[in-house]
């Protein structure tokens, strides 16, 4: 049975034929969010880095750019944790198993993770930004002893809005030390209150052999990067992944220029210091 | 064969009345192309389909819309699903088209459509219906718009299959392509007489010297000139007016940005996935599902444009991506011109230098 047809006569490929997957669980995350598990039936698609992301669709509904959250090569499905905000992630969310849903990609830029091998690593993620955080400190742990220190710190509204809660004690017994801050705690919470970057100056930080990654709402940036500033981390050894507006994937639409930049190409992962000609980035 | 320096002579008006030369030559691209071509309509200079030879007529200034409708239309279909046989099934529609009209400006518009489809990920919609294509450019008389002679884009030597001079008495015709070649030779035309071609001569001499709008900076110098603007108050200014009607992309040659859609037919099992022109001075254009505008004001759209054409895309593809046809300035409700803005600039960049 071939569910995707590219019916062309010369033998041209469109670009935006999407494949089939299958919902094999969706497992509710917060209110907000839920984690969908699905088997790509085209087997290619499973060949994705960490901060790579696919273009989901759904007929009817139309398409949006989901961030990958499990980890490269760990099974025959991928992970994706969608909010609902939108049209085609609240339909999304009304999927069962057995469903299927319609992708494209993987496209973008991945997080450099042999760069960061023997160095220390602080993740910094604030609210649905841990969603592709998750999938480089998957894979990060997989070789734990590659690594130096690895530290994060990730920051919700609430404690019912943080994601993968249930995951943290799990890495850090394979050697992740996690950070958490919440901005409006309740009665139950003990931890840190305030910001992100309320956390940072509590990391170690050897100068020169430490990289840091950044991913969270567009608020976020500028002060985590003024606080890495302060830690004395260069800002080549900066990563970010920058949300945009996207429609096509393929570098053509527009939606997701910054400046000159096609983010669905050249990003979403950006080392810090080739964005300081862009600055509509940050 | 390509002799861009060889003229024949085709008789008759710029309008195709009975046995004239360009009924003679529509007639014969009719035969194995959908033929659209320049008309009158509500007093604009438009682009239609030609069904009748005698529907056609050559101006000397811009039609409202360029060409880039037909290579890259304002709604196409991308795919076709239908969720009872969970099937998706890509749409790449093209067939034999002709377009005659073109000046030269949308004939290098063209080209830079070209590079850009081809760029990266082949679009197949653009490409496959560009190799379909069979352009016949025609000259012009600039308006108080046109600046296509600051832009490097007055003249032609390829791009096009068939290109008509206006003389006095009928078109000196040239040829860029072996498809152009032999609809010409098939006309067996005259070769043109010395004093026709002293007459062309003339006339783009006259053409030259009518151009009122221009920039005042060469074109390799405008990416500069932008990349140091950006605190420009000038953005502000034309901000505070621009109504954000998007009129400025959708006239544009060069604009192609686009939306994705779906379109569900009424058995609501099947549909169709659309693409549709978008634009980038449009409200939501770079706004994301949780709400967060990236170019949250009127200024910053304006600038992006601006940057578009003369640097993001410059520094991309090596050209600026304005073909100086003058029609966003011509369109714009509240009268933002793009010579105007862009010397206002250069002015402001030539006093930081040094």
């Amino acid at each position: 049975m071939s569910l995707s047809v590219n019916q062309t006569k010369e033998g041209l490929e469109s670009p935006y034929l999407p494949f089939p997957g299958v919902i094999e669980r969706v497992t509710r995350v917060t209110e907000k969010e839920r984690l969908f598990s699905i088997a790509p039936l085209n087997p290619s698609l499973l060949e994705y880095g960490p901060g790579q992301f696919y273009m989901v669709g759904l007929p009817g509904y139309g398409e949006a750019p989901i961030s990958i959250t499990s980890g490269p090569g760990e099974t025959k499905e991928f992970e994706l944790c969608i909010r609902a905000v939108g049209n085609v992630t609240n339909a999304l969310h009304r999927l069962k198993r057995g469903d299927f849903v319609w992708l494209r990609g993987p496209f973008g830029t991945s997080f450099p993770v042999d760069e960061m091998r023997s160095k220390d690593v602080v993740f910094i993620a604030g609210g649905i930004g841990v969603v592709p955080m998750r999938s480089l400190i998957k894979t990060v742990l997989k070789d734990r002893q590659g690594f130096g220190r690895l530290t994060l710190i990730y920051g919700a509204k609430s404690p019912e809005e943080m994601l993968f809660s249930e995951e943290f004690d799990g890495w850090r017994g394979k050697g992740l030390e996690v950070l958490l801050t919440i901005d409006k705690p309740d009665t139950k919470w003990t931890g840190n209150v305030g910001v992100v970057t309320t956390l940072i100056p509590k990391v170690e930080v050897a100068e020169g052999r430490t990289i840091a990654v950044v991913i969270g709402p567009p608020v976020m940036y500028k002060f985590v990067i003024l606080s890495l500033r302060d830690k004395l981390i260069r800002p080549e050894d900066v990563f970010v992944s920058l949300e945009r507006r996207m429609k096509c994937g393929v570098g053509k639409c527009g939606h997701c220029q910054i400046n000159g930049c096609y983010v669905c190409q050249e990003g979403p992962v950006f080392r810090l210091s080739d964005l300081k000609d862009l600055p509509e980035a940050l | 064969m390509k002799n861009i320096e060889f003229f024949r002579y085709l008789p008759g008006a710029a309008k195709a009345k009975s046995a004239s030369g360009l009924k003679k030559l529509v007639n014969t691209l009719l035969k194995e192309h959908r033929v659209y071509g320049t008309v009158k309509r509500d007093g604009f200079p438009v682009y239609a389909e030609i069904a009748d030879a005698s529907e056609l007529e050559l101006f000397s200034t811009p039609t409202h819309l360029s060409a880039k409708q037909f290579l890259f239309p304002p709604r196409e279909t991308l795919l076709r699903y239908d969720i009872r046989r969970h099937l998706h099934e890509a749409v790449i529609e093209s067939e034999r088209q002709a377009i005659i009209g073109l000046h030269p400006c949308d004939i290098h518009a063209i080209a830079l459509m070209d590079e850009v489809w081809a760029y990266g990920r082949p679009d197949a919609n653009y490409l496959s219906r560009r190799e379909k294509t069979l352009i016949v450019g025609a000259d012009c008389m600039p308006d108080e718009y046109c600046f296509c002679k600051s832009l490097g884009t007055m003249n032609v030597n390829d791009g096009f299959d068939i290109f008509l001079h206006k003389i006095k008495k009928g078109f000196l015709v040239r040829t860029a392509s072996d498809k152009g070649e032999e609809i010409i030779a098939g006309l067996k035309l005259r070769e043109a007489k010395p004093y026709e071609v002293k007459e062309l001569e003339e006339r783009e001499r006259l053409r030259e010297a009518s151009f009122k709008a221009r920039l005042d900076a060469l074109p390799k110098d405008l990416p500069e000139v932008f990349a140091s603007s950006n605190e420009s108050t000038v953005w502000e200014r034309i901000g505070s007016i621009c109504t954000g009607c998007g009129s400025c992309n959708t006239v544009c040659p060069t604009c192609y940005c686009f939306d994705i859609k779906d379109e569900v037919k009424a058995s609501l099992s099947e549909g169709e996935r659309v693409r549709v022109w978008d634009g980038c001075t449009l409200e939501d254009f770079a706004k994301v599902a949780g709400g967060h505008d990236f170019r949250k004001t009127r200024a910053e759209r304006l600038r992006h444009r601006f940057n578009r054409k003369f640097r993001y895309l410059t520094d991309r593809f090596g050209m600026p991506f304005c073909v100086g046809c003058g029609r966003c300035s011509r369109a714009c409700l509240v009268k933002i011109n793009i010579t105007e803005v862009t010397n206002e600039l250069i002015r402001e960049s030539n006093k930081r230098r040094p």
